[in-house]
């Protein structure tokens, strides 16, 4: 995590197929989706194949710039995440998942973040009827089963990455919840340490960096302000302002690793989110006809698997955790 | 049918021209279009006898007895002049030379003929802020590739550059609009990862400006007359009507946006949640409601508030918009009231000369934005004109200010003013 030399991509593609680390990681990684699978498969959940392409998109956040193409003269948009889709796929099942490319032009000032990639996957899950709380414990579980399927497993990997298994001990030994800090405390414990963190917003990147390095285990940030996320994070009745989701924070530094939340599914309210948030309602079309129609309550999140491989293989940079990285600003293979 | 009947008195040409045009004649001539700013007539005239503009019937009346004159005298051990009046003025979170900058004109015919690009160097040279309009990206395109004969050559990208090639360090700054248009296109998401805008970025002088009315049509969005084969084009993403009837021209719409105090507040938070390096500003109508709304942008985080008067615009405007709807900005900042207590206030409407300038900041607001005038300099000229009027307008200022015995503009303040039939103004 502290090797300077490696925040940027190699020079070439095959100097990084070649590196036995990107070997090594690539088990770690199919380690990680087959726990998950299997674990989810076991709890009922339906796994989906999810699309590519779209009239609209996750509208995201952050700066981060969709990709358009061009769709028989009509314009398209790349996935950035698959949470329209995930919230129509409860009309089928009450339970999925899906493993979901997303490309997401991210500024360029996320190039020495160590964790932002342009091209990545998200292990995304959605649940029918459930609460935030329903979701956290599913993140928590999914976490932890991959990190002792690979602990139990792949011991010459991450001997071949340097990753000591007992980085893992605090989080496989104790049987219980992670733990939880609202986004006020986060923005208080930050202040605390000297760092200024603005109470509206997303906790930035130096910010989560020092909440994470203090850690020895994954723990969640909770109730995101409003002006922080997208329309699709329910802002809690009770609590005006205050959205009903999570984060999931790694320790040793590595930082974000999920964001999930109960979902707005009431129509008015979706609207009325999304102008806040300063959408166009009209490019929605197809999903609000849905949304108008009835949808689910739900709760969901998606893992962001290069970052959850990274964390787990111990690698100083995301792009280490992706065979193929591209990351922002740079011109690559 | 031979007309024969005549109405002494009552507005018969209008009528008939309406009888003989339909919805073409809620507009001025399209004709005019492109060749003609339009906004308020403000001025009296024997055609247009309508009351002062309200601004302008005030009167800056100076003191006698001046102490902050004798400050200055103290600090600078003898008696101050005009060319002691320090311009210099944070706008926004820019440092400017002047307590003025470069409103936006958008995808407005007339800003896009070459004149943008011109105004937009000469505004670096100045080392004044200046806005880039919305609506450019979907109708001109992001670098200006995709201008047709109907759209010009101003992209976004080719003004930054003009801007960016000619500023000083330290001084000046671009504010970027996005309409609803616009976030199709996620112009501000464009504008924040270009490579070409990362300098202004890294030295902070980059601001991107929520834009929820402007003066010229309060309550509905931008309107501009485009060609019919530029209309196919555009029509997917804005409202186009053919109220000309002429078969070559119609009227293209964005939408104006729907804002509630919670969406104006969570827009901001949002924009400063995503673009953290950048400034946020905000234009506003000149609604009646212009005071809460102000205060919510501010409490909400924004660097800066324009109220844009009744009186501004460039571009195409209904006919009853000109002089029947929305606040005159004199109006609005008395209802703002921005010398209490605030954060920045930027003022704009029929901006052009020094006197209506100072008059606007002696009623709260930091700086005053040209529109029309900047359009109309670099018209005149486009190597040196908007230098000139900014050289004439910046002595007026410091012979006013100091002539009020201050010497900064933000030292104005509502006793500078006086407006007749009153003993004080009565804010």
């Amino acid at each position: 995590m502290t090797d300077q030399q490696e925040t940027q991509p190699p020079t070439t593609l095959p100097a990084h197929l070649r590196n036995p680390v990107t070997r090594a990681m690539v088990r770690v990684q199919n380690r990680i989706v087959r726990a998950a699978r299997e674990h989810l498969t076991a709890q009922g959940f339906t796994e989906l194949r999810p699309p590519i392409i779209g009239p609209v998109t996750d509208p995201g956040g952050r700066g981060s710039k969709q990709i358009d193409i061009d769709f028989y003269g009509h314009r398209y948009k790349l996935m950035t995440s698959a949470i329209l889709y995930k919230q129509a796929s409860l009309l089928a099942f009450d339970k999925i998942f899906c493993v979901a490319p997303n490309v997401r032009l991210e500024p360029l000032e996320t190039a020495n973040t160590s964790r932002h990639l342009v091209e990545f996957h998200q292990l995304d899950v959605e649940i029918a009827g459930a609460s935030r709380n329903d979701a956290m414990n599913v993140a928590q579980d999914i976490v932890a089963t991959a990190a002792a399927a690979v602990v139990a497993d792949l011991e010459d990997e991450l001997a071949v990455l340097g990753r000591d298994p007992q980085a893992f001990a605090a989080l496989l030994k104790e049987d219980a919840p992670f733990d939880r800090m609202t986004h006020a405390d986060a923005v208080a414990g930050l202040s605390r340490l000297g760092h200024p963190q603005n109470p509206d917003a997303e906790i930035d990147w130096e910010g989560e960096a020092l909440l994470s390095v203090r850690a020895d285990r994954p723990f969640f940030i909770t109730d995101y302000p409003k002006g922080s996320r997208g329309f699709y994070d329910r802002e809690n009745p009770e609590r005006p302002g205050v959205l009903t989701n999570f984060d999931l924070i790694a320790p040793e530094g590595y930082g974000e690793l999920i964001s999930g939340s109960e979902r707005e599914h009431d129509y008015a309210r979706i609207v009325a989110r999304m102008r806040e948030t300063g959408e166009n309602p009209a490019k929605y079309a197809w999903y609000l006809d849905m949304v108008r129609g009835g949808i689910p309550a739900s709760s969901g999140f998606g893992i962001g698997l290069e970052r959850l491989t990274r964390y787990i293989a111990g690698l100083d940079a995301v792009w280490q955790a992706t065979a193929f990285p591209k990351t922002p600003g740079v011109v690559s293979a | 049918m031979t007309a024969s009947l005549t109405a002494a008195g009552f507005a018969e040409d209008d009528v008939r021209e309406r009888a003989r045009t339909g919805a073409a004649a809620v507009f001025p001539p399209h004709g005019e279009y492109g060749h003609r700013l339009f906004g308020a007539r403000g001025d009296r005239t024997a055609a247009s006898p309508g009351p002062l503009d309200p601004l302008d019937a005030l009167r800056l009346v100076p003191p006698v007895l001046m102490p902050h004159r004798l400050e200055k005298l103290v600090e600078l051990a003898r008696e101050p002049h005009y060319g002691d009046v320090d311009l210099t003025t944070d706008i926004g979170g820019f440092r400017s030379t002047a307590p003025v900058y470069v409103s936006a004109f958008g995808s407005t015919q007339v800003a896009d003929s070459g004149l943008g690009a011109a105004a937009s160097r000469q505004a670096g040279r100045l080392g004044i802020p200046m806005v880039i309009g919305e609506n450019i990206v979907p109708t001109v395109g992001y670098t200006g590739a995709a201008a047709t004969a109907d759209t010009g050559s101003g992209g976004i990208l080719a003004r930054l550059r003009a801007y960016e090639s000619e500023v000083p360090d330290g001084v000046g700054g671009i504010a970027f609009q996005q309409s609803t248009e616009d976030a199709d296109a996620e112009v501000w998401n464009l504008i924040y990862s270009a490579p070409s805008a990362q300098n202004l970025l890294a030295t902070g002088r980059l601001a991107f400006e929520l834009k929820v009315g402007q003066g010229a049509k309060p309550g509905l969005g931008g309107m501009t007359v485009v060609g019919t084969e530029t209309a196919a084009r555009l029509a997917e993403h804005f409202t186009t009507e053919d109220v000309f009837g002429d078969g070559k021209h119609v009227l293209r719409s964005s939408s104006p946006g729907t804002f509630t105090e919670e969406i104006l507040r969570q827009q901001i938070r949002f924009m400063r949640n995503n673009y953290p390096r950048a400034r946020v500003w905000v234009k506003l109508p000149p609604g009646r409601d212009v005071r809460t709304a102000t205060a919510v942008a501010w409490e909400a985080g924004a660097d800066a508030v324009t109220v844009d008067g009744a009186e501004g615009g460039s571009g195409w405007a209904p006919r009853p918009f000109f002089d029947h709807v929305g606040l005159p900005l004199a109006e609005c900042l008395r209802r703002v009231r921005a010398w209490e207590k605030s954060g920045c206030l930027l003022a704009s409407g029929r901006m052009w000369e020094g006197s209506r300038v100072a008059k606007a900041l002696a009623l709260g607001a930091r700086a005053a934005g040209l529109g029309r005038a900047a359009l109309l300099a670099v018209d005149e000229n486009p190597d040196d004109g908007l230098d000139r009027l900014l050289a004439c307008l910046t002595l007026e200022l410091r012979l006013i200010i100091s002539a009020l015995g201050k010497y900064a503009p933000a030292a104005l303040a509502p006793e500078d003013v006086w407006a007749p039939g009153t003993a004080q103004l009565d804010g």
